[in-house]
């Protein structure tokens, strides 16, 4: 058994998993091990590679190089003895709209070797969880967005996984449904659950993950928790307003930190303070019109990481 | 697991009209449209009018309208010049005319549209033909013996007597809608890729050889409840009858299942859109039921139409269908050819359905 963080045995463990599309590479050679009872979030933006990254951590597209671990079961020798570890949340909609809840649920179960009786206590049990027991009976279609991936969600929790995947799972729903899905995540890995939580919204990692991942490019670049990546790769951060020669000034300043241009304002981490920066502006034919420190977050971390912001790569 | 996909993909079907109406109902309109053309639109088994004018006297004449009366499958209509003969066939009131003029040394004028199809024509013209050439014998029509008598050769089994135009459309429709389920199975791969569900059954500990049973499976079960429905209601509300043993019929209907699911692999590996597939899929199979008979029987196709109709397996369908139909005491083994033949596309639609097939797609 692969050791995850600290002590604790790793549940999921990926060694040099990496996909090429012919040319192409979508993922380069990614390692990471989640441990037992760990909630993982596995952030970056669209493209970055991160369903490409736990679809061959499923199982589902079969990886050029590496291997997958679940449990301490090799997916590729074992595949199915693997896959019945894990749970899967996609981030389609994957379910049946025409058929109940209740439906969709009975036939979900059914891949995971469910039926009779077992099959319909944790039909109930994952009702229950997801809160959605009294439209059970309801074709999906008659569901809210919210509810709709709710069900998704009950759906891969049947065979109550070791590890649940879940792949942007709050992709277009309403505030309500969204709480509700952090709240369910969340009692899910109070009760022990291994979670890995893939998204492009640092919030939900702030607000749920142990610990990030940060993916980018296909490739893992940092992990840690949130303070740790925040200590580690975000220094304090600024905004700065400029007028004057302002194309020459962002040049300039590119130089002497991590920066993102947005017109004429420029967000900085500056590499040696605040002076040389300031210098290299006005040197180049800038002015500081207005200047802003920023309290040092996950969003500047990830500027720091990967040169560009989360949402303007997504 | 097999199981739950049969008891979902018929949760499915019952919610989707669109599918129930073009699996279950519109061959049940097709059949009652080409039923009743092929019947003669309620006239089957009356004799057609042909009008005849002979001048008052002429013994040429009357021979001729007493040989025409005398035959079967004609009702001489005679009157009273050539140009009210010639009127009527032109109004379609009689679909044929002869007019005999006095004078001996002149043909017998056959009035028939020769714009008409050479089917429709030839028949009419040939058996008009013989009528003329009975009453023109020397010896008494009524003297002379049968010129004619049509027999089955040995090795062919017997036709019924009494064949309904249902007898060919239940097969023909059955055999055209039958091979429609193989644009549901290709549409329940491309609907199960976009919706995500394919994902979350390869996540799932189930081997990809059974994820692929589990759309096919289902789907043959609802082509064998689709063919069993069509003969069902073709032999209860039409009279269509099985000369035939039931287990030749069986056989027959579930290799054209077969080889319909395995059509359906082969339309889904190929994949595209669910409204490519509804497009091009569509046409692709009316073509091959047209080629193969099923809207217009092989048996009336010019030679090289008819070879090209074994080409397409709904051919090779209907022309088991035809022997189980329509000739008696057709056994399993008399339809063996063409059971093989259906076993052999289902075999090759499903081998390159599975070589293309791109799981991870």
């Amino acid at each position: 058994m692969v050791e995850g963080r600290g002590s604790r045995p790793a549940v999921l463990s990926l060694r040099g998993l990496g996909k090429d599309y012919g040319a192409r590479t979508a993922v380069g050679a990614v390692d990471l091990d989640v441990a037992r009872g760990e909630c993982l979030g596995l952030l970056g933006p669209n493209g970055a590679g991160k369903t490409t990254t736990i679809s061959m951590a499923c199982g589902v597209v079969t990886p050029t190089r590496g291997t997958v671990a679940i449990g301490g079961v090799d997916l590729a020798r074992e595949p199915f003895a693997a896959k019945a570890k894990l749970g899967l949340v996609p981030q389609e909609l994957a379910i049946y709209e025409e058929l109940s809840g209740l439906q969709n649920l009975c036939y979900f179960g059914a891949l995971y070797g469910l039926r009779g009786a077992v099959l319909a206590e944790r039909i109930e049990w994952a009702l229950g969880v997801v809160g959605l027991r009294d439209r059970a009976r309801d074709p999906a279609k008659q569901y809210s967005g919210g509810m709709k991936r709710r069900l998704n969600l009950a759906a891969g929790l049947l065979h109550r996984p070791e590890l649940l995947i879940l792949d942007e799972p709050t992709v277009g729903v309403d505030p309500q449904s969204r709480n509700h899905i952090f709240e369910t995540v969340r009692k899910l890995g109070q009760d022990g659950m291994t979670i890995v939580y893939t998204t492009h919204y640092m919030e939900e990692v702030e607000a749920l993950c142990d610990r990030v991942a940060i993916i980018d490019a296909g490739a893992i670049v940092a992990t840690g928790t949130v303070a740790e990546l925040i200590a580690a790769h975000a220094g304090k951060g600024l905004t700065l307003e400029l007028a004057g020669d302002v194309d020459a000034a962002a040049a300039a300043a590119a130089a002497h930190g991590e920066l993102q241009r947005d017109g004429a304002t420029l967000r900085v981490v500056p590499a040696a303070g605040l002076a040389p920066l300031v210098a290299a502006i006005e040197g180049a034919g800038g002015t500081i019109a207005r200047i802003e420190s920023r309290e040092a977050n996950l969003e500047t971390a990830f500027l720091v990481l990967t040169g560009h912001a989360l949402r303007d790569a997504s | 697991m097999i199981g739950a996909a049969i008891r979902k993909d018929v949760w499915l079907l019952l919610r989707d009209r669109g599918a129930l109406i073009s699996l279950f109902a519109l061959p049940i309109a097709f059949i009652v449209a080409f039923g009743f053309m092929f019947e003669g639109g309620g006239e089957r088994g009356k004799p057609r009018a042909i009008a005849i004018w002979h001048a008052p006297g002429d013994a040429r004449g009357e021979g001729i309208a007493r040989s025409l009366a005398e035959a079967p499958g004609f009702a001489a209509r005679p009157l009273a010049s050539a140009a009210e003969v010639r009127a009527q066939v032109a109004a379609e009131d009689a679909i044929a005319g002869l007019v005999v003029p006095p004078d001996r040394a002149l043909p017998v004028e056959l009035v028939i549209d020769l714009g008409a199809p050479a089917q429709v024509r030839g028949p009419i013209q040939g058996a008009l033909g013989g009528v003329v050439m009975r009453a023109l014998s020397p010896i008494p029509s009524d003297k002379l013996p049968p010129m004619i008598e049509a027999k089955t050769p040995p090795g062919i089994a017997k036709p019924l007597e009494d064949l309904s135009g249902f007898q060919v459309t239940v097969p023909g429709n059955a055999v055209l809608f039958g091979f429609f389920v193989a644009l549901t199975v290709a549409m329940a791969f491309t609907g199960e890729r976009r919706t995500g569900t394919w994902r979350r059954l390869l996540a799932a500990p189930v081997p990809r050889w059974k994820a692929l049973l589990a759309t096919l499976v289902p789907y043959s079960l609802v082509g064998a409840c689709q063919l069993a429905f069509l003969f069902g209601i073709g032999t209860l509300a039409f009279g269509m009858q099985v000369a035939g043993s039931l287990a030749a019929l069986i056989a027959l209907s579930l290799s054209v299942v077969v080889c319909a699911v395995s059509l359906g692999l082969l339309m889904g590996a190929i994949g595209g859109s669910e409204k490519q597939l509804g497009g091009i899929g569509s046409v692709v199979l009316l073509v091959m039921g047209m080629l193969g008979g099923c809207m217009f029987p092989r048996v009336l196709m010019p030679s090289f139409m008819k070879s090209l109709g074994l080409a397409v397996p709904h051919g090779w369908a209907l022309d088991g269908y035809y022997a189980v139909l329509v000739r008696q005491d057709t056994t399993v083994a008399d339809v063996a050819p063409q059971i093989v033949a259906l076993l052999g596309f289902g075999a090759a639609f499903a081998l390159l359905g599975i070589l293309l097939f791109r799981f991870e797609r």
